[in-house]
């Protein structure tokens, strides 16, 4: 009977943790639009909170001739281990925010071709699982 | 006793669970809703559509950095809004509005600005979302133009604001017609800038790449056509405008990029290439439609 009653205050206080712990990504994704770099015309902000899934992702459409701008915030570290890639419509990768171990908070992408891009979070050694993101356009 | 401590525990875990759905089971459960009234697919998936269409702001900024004159006479008269009186019509005029309030400001007419930004509140509280456009802050901002970046982060902020506040509400129709509107007026004025520009080749190349956001806007508007018979009668008037755009070819050819980083950014060379085929007749065709479906929905 002991061990019932620890498995149900087990559970309990678990969950008492996770509400303690949010993640507050839409605080997050504000605090990365006055980072977008100078020139870069305000477009979306984006909430990086993992799910059920491994990655977080968003989809715009880009076009050709412009240059666009994702940053990324977090709680702790200036990235916290969120990598975020650009893959084009058939999926294939145009850019990632993390090259040789290095994470970078931010990538410029001029485009060349308009069509759907998904916009892709993923966690690299991530404590919080938690962040914010903006979008930023400039011709 | 067992049975009973093993149920407690399973409820426990359910009911404490976060209540999160996955993306599968939200989709799934979105195709299930076609048993009821509304659209025939979760508001869920319609946002992520949604969330895809590009800012018109990005075309009036083309349009200004290629050297185009400010032309007022392209926009909808902000006097119009009385002509709209059902709420199918106050959002579609609301993306128009918002539309031309964005070229208005990228121009810095301010004075136009103030009469589009009056036209937006009304349509908007007409639509009981005016409490999310600020206009006072809006307005102050519009009057001088040292604070032309601060303007068009607010409007781009009140705008999404409105669309996610319209797609929790469960009245996620509005903001497909919003943007519909917007995108409308956006080909519109690209249009008719083209049309006094007749060689520049990159206005031309945007109106062709509007074929890939109009099949979105009649995606979106497909899932309403059983229950939304304006909504149905748009997406007949987009499938118009569609047959049109299948003699426009966008060919691709993906090569793999190559970066640096400078400043802490990294800095992506897009090596891959896209080309679009469009002729002067698929221009004035595409000019033609679309001035006829706006005055559909701004008379």
């Amino acid at each position: 009977m002991k061990k019932i009653i620890f498995i149900i205050l087990s559970v309990c206080i678990l969950n008492t943790l996770e509400v303690i712990g949010q993640c507050n990504a839409e605080a997050l994704s504000n605090q990365c639009i006055p980072k977008l770099a100078a020139g870069f015309n305000f477009l979306k902000s984006y909430k990086i909170e993992k799910g059920g899934k491994d990655y977080v992702e968003y989809s715009y459409v880009f076009t050709k001739g412009t240059q666009y701008m994702i940053n990324i915030c977090a709680a702790t570290q200036p990235t916290d281990g969120i990598v975020v890639s650009l893959f084009d419509s058939n999926r294939n990768k145009v850019a990632t925010s993390k090259v040789g171990g290095q994470f970078v908070a931010a990538i410029a992408y001029p485009c060349n071709t308009t069509g759907i891009y998904y916009i892709q979070y993923t966690f690299d050694g991530s404590t919080t699982y938690c962040g914010g993101s903006a979008l930023g356009f400039k011709r | 006793m067992r049975i009973v401590i093993i149920g407690l525990i399973l409820f426990l875990f359910s009911a404490c669970g976060s209540g999160k759905k996955t993306d599968e089971q939200a989709f799934l459960e979105g195709l299930d809703s076609t048993k009821t009234e509304g659209p025939s697919i979760s508001e869920e998936v319609i946002g992520s559509i949604l969330d895809q269409i590009p800012s018109p702001l990005e075309i009036s900024v083309l349009l200004k950095e290629s050297g185009k004159k400010y032309n007022a006479g392209y926009l909808n008269s902000p006097d119009n809004t009385s002509k709209y009186n059902s709420n199918y019509k106050k959002a579609l005029n609301l993306g128009v509005y918002g539309t031309d309030l964005g070229y208005t400001n990228i121009y810095e007419q301010n004075q136009d600005g103030v009469k589009y930004m009056a036209s937006i509140k009304e349509l908007a509280n007409g639509l009981s979302i005016g409490q999310f456009f600020d206009i006072e802050t809006i307005g102050r901002l519009a009057t001088n133009s040292k604070n032309l970046d601060s303007l068009l982060l607010i409007t781009t902020q009140n705008f999404n604001t409105i669309n996610h506040y319209l797609q929790t509400q469960g009245r996620a129709n509005l903001s497909v017609l919003f943007l519909t509107g917007g995108w409308l007026e956006a080909l519109h004025i690209t249009c008719e800038t083209s049309a006094s520009n007749p060689d520049n080749k990159e206005l031309k190349e945007t109106i062709g790449e509007q074929k890939i956001i109009l099949e979105n806007i009649m995606l979106l508007l497909s899932f309403y056509k059983e229950s939304d018979q304006n909504m149905a009668s748009l997406l007949a008037d987009m499938e118009e405008l569609k047959k049109i755009y299948d003699k426009v070819n966008i060919t691709y050819t993906y090569k793999e990029s190559t970066f640096e980083i400078v400043d802490g950014v990294m800095v992506i060379k897009d090596n891959s290439t896209s080309t679009i085929d469009i002729t002067p007749e698929d221009i004035t065709n595409i000019r033609n439609l679309t001035t006829s479906i706006r005055n559909k929905i701004i008379s």
